[in-house]
């Protein structure tokens, strides 16, 4: 090397952009890898709901051969496979990897290639689950059972297909949730302190601790299912100590995990709009907050409530259904603090509200019905039944659907700058209420008077459950009319929808601080948090400031 | 499911309970968030109250959901309970049988359920028991996980490679009980039924021992047969 002197600055210029989706693609912005997995999200969605009317059809009536067995087996596996890794948990972490490191003031991710390795782990697994689907599907189902998942009774690839791209997408999550943990820690705006942090922000916080945990339990069967499956492993295998029931712990701790998840995201979610819509606080936060907490751990330590029938001591079985049950007081908390809030507000009946008060309600409709799931004699009569499917897609498609389209429609114009379509906000909604009710009230009954087993790709005749199937299976047609209605909502706003302002809703969180979308760095200027609504402040202090102080900040109706 | 066992009414008394229970909560939370809805729907010139709530209501709010929560839970560890005691062989049942129940082996195995008799019978996809007698079934499976379900007589117990699960249950009347295999199994799950026939005593010692008779004489025939040279 030379010795001669070097500049002490050196400006080489600015990288040259390149084309946009290759910039898309290999950023480790936030809020990039967070659009990727929305709009992802909402795809799977659109071929989940897909295989749901598939399967639907063929239960359209008794004994019907649209699809054979295996056929049927496959479509019931991807959509289990599809709904939770590929549009519930990542619609929801996505939302979160989005709007939380906004909302807490933050300019950026404190780890930002791990969340862009996460993205890319998930994008190989969706491509694992998919490519699959064109040599040989797995057949083993939504949860799929040890030993049935074991070589010697499925042989062929698809279970190892399913068990790399669920591991894949899982592995994903976890490294998400732990660059969106650091940076709630680490990165939050000066004077936000935890009882300031937005509850949306603390859901994330909540899902992703939780999201640490029951991934590493199920990374782990997954991982014993495969040296189980291609190194003659017995871990799962009856016989020379191998225990088939353990695949049932790990699994159902990871699934009941991810129900509580998708709950706490949606709660979160739903907490924003409620008060961003009433201009009320969130009535008692701290309950709020603490109960988020709770449910997490409750929820997820109340797995064996999915092991009623199997054969382990009947103490396990009575501590499942404490804590199920104890989950009424942390879920009632907050539903009751949501519709406090509601009360004594101005609520303006915008699509993001009317989602989210949609949501809440069949939530309640799913969890109720819980209740009489978790009580373990009633289960031995109603557990695998249509009646728990009923449940399970209640609470599921309240979570995920109803408050994954109210938090779409409240942060859409954040994300993109423009504002979803109301009129199709609005049919959608009602299409899909109704869609839900049509479809699942009916198995519902199928389930609870006539015992329907859940998972038979075929019912027999004279078994009383015609009607039901039938009305059931031309609820889905609603339900994925309402569905589609949503997505070209979606898309045709992205394009031409009406451009929203920077703060459309008036929202009291810091993410409407900035532009729609927002700079790559967030904030120009961060601001001191002094109260849990920092954008209420900034605005009541500009008013006060304002030659005319007289008028009231409220009378500002939102852009859009 | 219509109960035709003590075990069964007592499901059936839980299920309703878990029903009201969950009819409770529907109604109470719907009904509030309608009512919040329509009462607070934005009108001119109205300003939201800015009220955020105290320690108090939270905590009485919580005692009644713990209250409720713990009703619940009582009255789930009773009628569990209840429906685990199984009221032993009663006058009407199988006389040879003073205290211990009737204890039958039932295998699971792809797509068929194998009943298998004290006295060495066995039988396939129909089970025929003595009424107003303690049957003890223990659930085995050959291959993978089966959940053997007749509805109308017990509940559902899985059949786990490897374990024994237990169900007791006695039948209050004769007649033909049916079920379907509750856990996916595999290709021909949809069809993986069973039926249980429930006969009188004298009928039912007439049935396994005309079933004993009939496969030793299948097994005779079958050794004839090879030894005579009559199959390869």
């Amino acid at each position: 090397m030379s010795e001669s002197p070097r500049p002490e600055l050196i400006v080489d210029g600015f990288p040259r952009k390149r084309a946009h989706w290759i910039e898309l693609a290999t950023s480790g912005d936030h809020k990039d890898i967070g659009r990727i997995l929305v709009s992802g999200a909402l795809g799977f969605l659109f071929i989940a709901v897909i295989e749901l009317l598939l399967m639907r059809l063929q239960l359209a009536i008794p004994e019907n051969k649209f699809l054979s067995p295996v056929g049927f087996n496959r479509m019931l596996s991807l959509y289990g496979g599809t709904g939770i890794f590929f549009f519930a948990l990542p619609l929801a972490i996505g939302l979160a990897y989005y709007v939380a490191p906004l909302q807490v003031g933050a300019r950026g991710t404190a780890l930002p290639r791990l969340g862009q390795t996460g993205l890319g782990l998930w994008v190989a697994g969706a491509v694992v689950l998919y490519s699959g689907f064109m040599w040989t599907p797995t057949e083993a189902g939504v949860n799929p059972f040890a030993p049935l998942t074991e070589t010697a009774f499925l042989s062929n690839n698809g279970v190892d297909a399913w068990a790399t791209s669920v591991g894949l997408a899982t592995l994903g999550f976890v490294l998400i949730s732990i660059d969106l943990l650091t940076t709630l820690r680490n990165m939050r705006a000066p004077g936000m302190a935890w009882r300031r942090v937005p509850i949306f922000a603390w859901g994330a916080t909540v899902g992703s601790w939780l999201m640490l945990f029951i991934g590493a339990v199920f990374l782990a069967a997954l991982t014993m299912l495969m040296i189980d499956r291609n190194y003659d492993g017995i871990f799962f295998a009856d016989g020379s100590g191998g225990a088939p029931l353990l695949w049932q712990h790990f699994s159902w701790i990871f699934f009941s995990g991810t129900y509580m998840l998708v709950l706490i995201f949606a709660f979160g979610a739903i907490a924003e709009i409620v008060t961003a819509f009433s201009g009320k606080p969130l009535f008692n936060r701290s309950a709020v907050m603490i109960s988020l907490a709770a449910i997490a751990v409750i929820g997820t330590l109340a797995w064996m409530q999915n092991m009623y029938t199997a054969p382990i001591g009947i103490g396990w079985k009575y501590f499942a259904m404490l804590m199920s049950l104890a989950l009424i007081v942390p879920v009632g908390l907050v539903v009751f603090n949501l519709i406090a809030t509601l009360v004594g507000g101005v609520l303006r009946m915008r699509a993001p509200l009317l989602f989210a008060v949609g949501a809440l309600s069949l939530i309640s409709i799913g969890l109720a019905a819980e209740i009489q799931q978790s009580l373990v004699a009633a289960a031995w009569d109603i557990k695998n039944t249509t009646d728990a499917t009923a449940a399970t897609h209640f609470t599921l498609i309240g979570g995920a659907v109803f408050g994954g389209l109210a938090a779409l429609h409240y942060w859409f114009p954040k994300m993109t700058g423009r504002t979803m379509g109301e009129t199709l906000g609005r049919i959608s909604f009602w299409t899909l209420v109704v869609g839900v009710l049509v479809t699942f009230v009916p198995l519902a009954f199928a389930g609870y008077d006539e015992g329907q087993v859940i998972d038979a790709y075929k019912f027999f005749a004279g078994s009383g459950v015609d009607a039901y199937n039938l009305i059931a299976s031309i609820g889905a047609f609603v339900l994925f009319a309402g569905i589609v209605i949503s997505l070209v909502n979606a898309i045709q706003s992205r394009v031409s929808g009406p451009e929203a302002g920077h703060d459309p809703w008036g929202g009291d969180t810091l993410e409407w601080f900035t532009l729609s979308p927002p700079e790559p760095h967030n904030f120009d200027v961060l601001v001191d948090v002094r109260s849990p609504r920092p954008m209420r402040d900034i605005r009541e202090a500009i008013a006060h400031r304002t030659a005319s102080a007289e008028l009231p900040v409220r009378e500002s109706e939102p852009v859009a | 499911m219509a109960p035709h066992s003590p075990g069964t009414d007592q499901i059936d008394t839980l299920l309703v309970i878990g029903f009201i229970a969950a009819a409770i909560v529907v109604v109470v939370i719907n009904v509030a968030l309608l009512y919040a809805v329509r009462r607070y729907r934005s009108e001119r010139g109205a300003e939201p109250r800015q009220i955020s709530g105290g320690r108090g209501i939270q905590f009485r709010v919580a005692g009644v959901l713990t209250l409720f929560a713990a009703v619940v839970f009582v009255l789930g560890i009773v009628f569990t309970d209840k429906a685990r005691e199984t009221p032993a062989t009663g006058d009407a049942g199988l006389a040879s049988l003073k205290s211990a129940p009737l204890e039958i082996e039932a295998t699971g195995q792809q797509w068929l359920w194998r009943y298998t008799y004290p006295n060495g019978a066995f039988s396939y996809y129909k089970l025929v028991v003595p009424v107003d007698t303690e049957v003890k079934l223990k659930l085995v499976s050959t291959d993978v996980v089966h959940t053997w379900n007749v509805p109308d007589l017990a509940g559902k117990y899985d059949a786990v490679p490897g374990k024994v699960n237990d169900v007791v249950f006695r039948a209050n009347d004769e007649g033909s009980f049916e079920g379907a295999s509750a856990t996916l199994s595999g290709q021909a799950y949809a069809s993986m039924r069973t039926e249980i026939e429930v006969v009188s005593p004298d009928e039912y010692e007439a049935f396994v021992e005309k079933q004993k008779n009939e496969i030793e004489e299948a097994q005779e025939r079958v050794v004839g047969l090879i030894e005579n040279g009559e199959v390869p």
